[in-house]
């Protein structure tokens, strides 16, 4: 018990916190793109994994992880864009499309990755660097978790800082809104609603991929079978708990990461805590939250609902 | 255009199903396809007094695992005691009492049930079927017809335990596993035992995934460990335990596989490997009932049958390996006999 209340404990557990987000994170950020356009994509799983699978395929092909990391943001957009055809082009179901593509997905990388890897030892591929911000990286207990890391980590503060004022403070993020919240109405303002939903769509592809392609590239160097294991849902959840903005769902998704450290690293020092109790958590904070915005939700007015031009 | 596109997607999802069911379903998966129908196409009835066999399992038969291995062992076996094999996959836990029912009222002698959760349903199953015997790995189901077979996993646990506590510098190893059943309590239980029996003052560390898919936690899970100070690592977290590998030699330090010969996931950290041999324990089930020896009970079979083993690396020194394999003498001779503990510790 005494190594809980250690800085070095804090230290290494927020580290792992950050570790375990990043994916969600990325995810999350696809996501709360195509959400705010109208489009909700529970295929994020299947995206996720496509990403893992094809960013491995490609390192392990090239023996280069920027193709790579190319191959991923193809696998995740390969989902994305089945999922626009079913959900734009022809306006069917979103919810059913995006189930689909999960299994669809994790048929598809199984079958390659049995394929790929016959007759094979085991095979491996490096991961990237991490990089120390110098100065940021000295800062105790958050410097080391949050600034030491990875370039790909980096390109995700940026993003979630270029959304957060796409969103707020530019027209185009406004218009982006107002097809999730009003198709109809924005389409008699001039506003290509298709288009931006595909737009969108397309975003939420290459963060996906990424998400997917992040546990292989970076952390572990390994695809194996369903590795994403739920954590495309764990990013929708994310997605409600952060009311759909970008800064929030960083925020929910962080907090996801911190509870699944924090109990990986209560079991190794002998606390004893259910780990079904904890795998319940993500999805009872969701409940939570969304009981306690009963009546004032984030979600986007017309999420989910096919537009159809011209239709009412 | 439309038509043509929803034609299209149509036939990806298609695909899509038919992808899954022929995926190999990792355990924890449920099964996408309903159980194939091997019991109606059964193929040419060869001599009289042949026994016909049927081989159940939850997922692919060519899955490079589980069932792959019970599959090939269940071809060999049938060969050799000149028995006819048909077999079902991907059952799901709902399917499997009507898959048993449906090759009992066919007429086959003897249906293996492969992994635990065949047991309940063939203790069912069997009581409306007295004539047929079942077979199941790895459960714990018995009556008059019912035979199950465990492999003693938690002697080579025990063992790996004992060469851990041997190997560590720092007087702490760690056991990972991924969901809390039976049959991989007993492993990490074995671990615990063999490094505390060897060093009582050794710090075990525990940690379950609760997943046999997430690879990413289970590589948290090391990493918790070895900065806590842990030198040696085992897992018995199936695909999932290749995140534990990865970040066993990421820093460094050594690392004990499972299942089957892991040592080119790590060739400079793995220390050994822990076997469990389902070609030997199918060859026995099927060896009993050919000469007329079987027994409705639950059979605990490890080293000195040959069921489970283990495989040393390069990287294990000649007097640690020389303790281990006496060790494995001892336990094979029955001098010194593994506890089997199936209590969830901490």
């Amino acid at each position: 018990m005494s190594q809980l209340f250690t800085l070095s404990f804090f230290t290494a557990f927020l580290a792992a916190a950050v570790r375990l987000a990043v994916p969600l994170i990325y995810a999350g950020l696809g996501e709360t793109i195509a959400e705010k356009a109208g489009v909700i994509n529970i295929g994020m799983e299947g995206v996720m994994l496509d990403g893992a699978f094809f960013s491995f395929a490609g390192a392990w092909y090239s023996g280069s992880l920027a193709v790579g990391l190319l191959c991923g943001i193809a696998g995740g957009v390969l989902m994305s864009v089945l999922h626009g055809v079913i959900c734009i082009v022809l306006a069917q179901d979103q919810t059913v499309s995006g189930l689909a593509i999960n299994m669809f997905a994790l048929g598809l990388t199984s079958f390659l990755f049995k394929l790929m890897s016959q007759g094979q030892s085991y095979q491996q591929v490096e991961t990237f660097e991490t990089y120390a911000i110098p100065g940021l990286s000295k800062i105790p207990l958050i410097g080391a978790a949050f600034f030491e890391k990875d370039i790909l980590c980096y390109l995700l503060y940026i993003l979630l800082i270029l959304f957060t004022i796409f969103y707020k403070r530019t027209d185009l993020g406004l218009s982006h809104i107002a097809v999730g919240e009003a198709p109809h109405a924005a389409e008699s303002a001039g506003i290509p609603v298709h288009l931006f939903q595909w737009t969108a769509l397309l975003v939420n592809g290459v963060l996906g991929g990424i998400g997917g392609a992040y546990l292989v590239l970076v952390q572990l160097g390994v695809f194996t079978e369903n590795m994403i294991s739920g954590r495309g849902y764990i990013a929708l959840a994310a997605v409600i708990l952060g009311r759909h903005m970008p800064l929030g769902m960083f925020a929910a998704a962080l907090l996801f990461g911190l509870a699944n450290a924090l109990q990986i690293r209560l079991q190794t020092i002998g606390v004893s805590v259910s780990p079904y109790l904890l795998a319940i958590l993500p999805y009872a904070m969701t409940l939570l939250a969304m009981l306690g915005a009963a009546g004032r939700s984030s979600r986007p007015e017309s999420l989910g609902k096919p537009y159809v031009r011209g239709s009412r | 255009m439309k038509k043509i596109l929803s034609a299209v997607t149509a036939s990806v999802m298609a695909l899509s199903l038919a992808a899954c069911a022929a995926a190999p379903a990792a355990p924890a998966a449920p099964a996408q396809a309903p159980a194939a129908s091997e019991a109606a196409a059964e193929a040419a009835p060869a001599e009289a007094k042949e026994y016909k066999v049927a081989l159940c399992m939850s997922g692919a038969a060519n899955d490079q695992g589980w069932n792959q291995t019970a599959y090939e062992g269940a071809v060999k076996a049938c060969e050799k005691y000149g028995m006819s094999l048909d077999y079902s996959e991907n059952l799901t836990p709902a399917d499997i009492a009507s898959a048993f029912a449906d090759y009992a009222a066919a007429g086959y002698d003897v249906i293996i049930g492969h992994g635990y959760e065949f047991g309940d349903p063939a203790l069912e199953v069997a009581a409306t079927y007295p004539d047929v015997l079942f077979v199941c790995t790895e459960a714990d189901a018995a009556a008059d017809n019912v035979a199950s077979y465990v492999m003693a996993c938690e002697q080579t646990a025990y063992v790996e335990g004992v060469i851990a506590a041997m190997m560590t510098k720092t007087g702490k190893v760690g056991g990972i596993g991924p969901l809390q059943g039976d049959s991989l309590v007993k492993i990490i239980n074995g671990f615990e035992d063999g490094a505390k029996a060897t060093n009582p003052d050794i710090v075990v560390e525990t940690a379950w995934t609760n997943s046999f898919v997430d690879t990413q936690l289970a590589q948290e899970a090391a990493e918790a460990m070895i900065d806590d100070g842990v030198d040696v690592i085992k897992h018995c977290a199936n695909a999932c335990g290749n995140g534990a590998i990865s970040a066993a030699v990421a820093a460094d330090i050594l690392c004990q596989g499972d299942s089957y010969d892991q040592s080119s996931f790590a060739p400079d950290h793995m220390v050994d490997s822990a076997l469990y041999n389902l070609d030997v324990v199918l060859d026995i089930a099927l060896g009993s009932i050919s000469d007329g020896t079987f027994k409705g009970e639950v059979y605990n079979l490890g080293f000195a049958d040959g069921a489970v083993d283990l495989c040393f690396t390069k990287n294990i020194p000649d007097d640690v390996k020389a303790a281990a394999e006496e060790l494995m003498e001892k336990i094979k001779s029955g001098e010194f006999e593994v506890v089997r503990d199936y209590t969830i510790r901490n």
